[in-house]
């Protein structure tokens, strides 16, 4: 990894890392919002609104993306936790932002809890035909997409506050 | 993959790792337990949870409970397909939502310094 450093700094290098971890966050969000929305107000006669068209995406074919992109936001999250506990964590306690802090780590705790019930998630969307199983797949896809808008939120937040550019 | 999702062994795996996962998480971070711990000034890892050495910068165990739980929950969840059917179709699929959900309360208590600084 070290020959990269000869082309850019070792900021720039953590920089384009937490970009893409906010990509891949953002292309989280958009797929776990369009399947929480299809299953919250599933769309019984078509028609032409946005919101209609929106929601009415078949939810199942979002699975895969979805555990993909939990999985490798995931990982960019945790290789860049690194950096944030030294350069960002810090000055934030110096600077007294405790519920900023506390927030992050309330999205670090929910995030990871996301990654534990993922095998759940993606078998119930597996079996999408299973009628005796539409309730928890329903709720869970939501508790999903609520944890990805919490952490997104948070993640933005955080940057706000100490991200890039400090 | 289609295999995978009609196999009946692997329903028990991804019930009990899902719901063993998040439980594990969670009494991992109210009990403080970590299998190792991360320094990340020096990049040193030690086993079980340790306090920061002097002059070596703050440490971090959330890498320790997310490897604890991936692995406590792998174990588990084997040990899952080992369960005849009709006790694992006992357990609710509820709780695999319901679970994160009672956990924050208590996550959120975990955090309680940083609330009340």
């Amino acid at each position: 990894m070290d020959f990269l450093f000869d082309y850019i700094s070792v900021t720039t290098f953590w920089t384009i890392l937490l970009i893409v971890h906010g990509l891949l966050a953002i292309a989280l969000l958009g797929a776990l919002t369009h399947q929480a929305a299809s299953v919250l107000m599933p769309v019984r006669v078509p028609s032409d609104g946005f919101v209609t068209r929106f929601r009415a995406v078949k939810g199942a074919g979002y699975v895969t993306a979805v555990c993909v992109l939990w999985v490798l936001t995931f990982l960019m999250g945790a290789w860049i936790y690194i950096k944030y506990r030294i350069y960002v964590r810090i000055p934030i306690e110096r600077a007294g932002f405790w519920k900023t802090q506390g927030f992050f780590e309330m999205k670090e705790h929910m995030v990871t809890i996301g990654l534990g019930v993922l095998p759940a998630y993606w078998y119930l969307w597996k079996n999408a035909d299973d009628a005796g199983t539409a309730t928890a797949r329903r709720w869970l896809t939501v508790v999903l997409a609520a944890i990805c808008w919490f952490s997104f939120l948070v993640g933005h937040v955080v940057n706000n506050v100490r991200g890039l550019g400090s | 993959m289609k295999a995978l999702a009609s196999s009946q062994k692997f329903r028990n795996f991804v019930v009990v790792f899902s719901l063993s996962a998040t439980v594990i998480y969670v009494l991992s971070d109210l009990s403080g337990w970590a299998p190792f711990t991360y320094h990340p000034a020096t990049g040193r890892l030690e086993w079980g949870r340790t306090l920061p050495r002097q002059n070596e910068g703050p440490v971090m165990y959330w890498y320790g409970w997310t490897v604890g739980m991936l692995i406590g929950a792998s174990i588990l969840g084997l040990l899952g397909t080992l369960l005849p059917e009709r006790v694992v179709k006992r357990i609710p699929l509820a709780l695999i939502w319901i679970l994160p959900i009672l956990a924050i309360p208590l996550l959120v208590y975990s955090l309680m310094p940083f609330w009340t600084k």
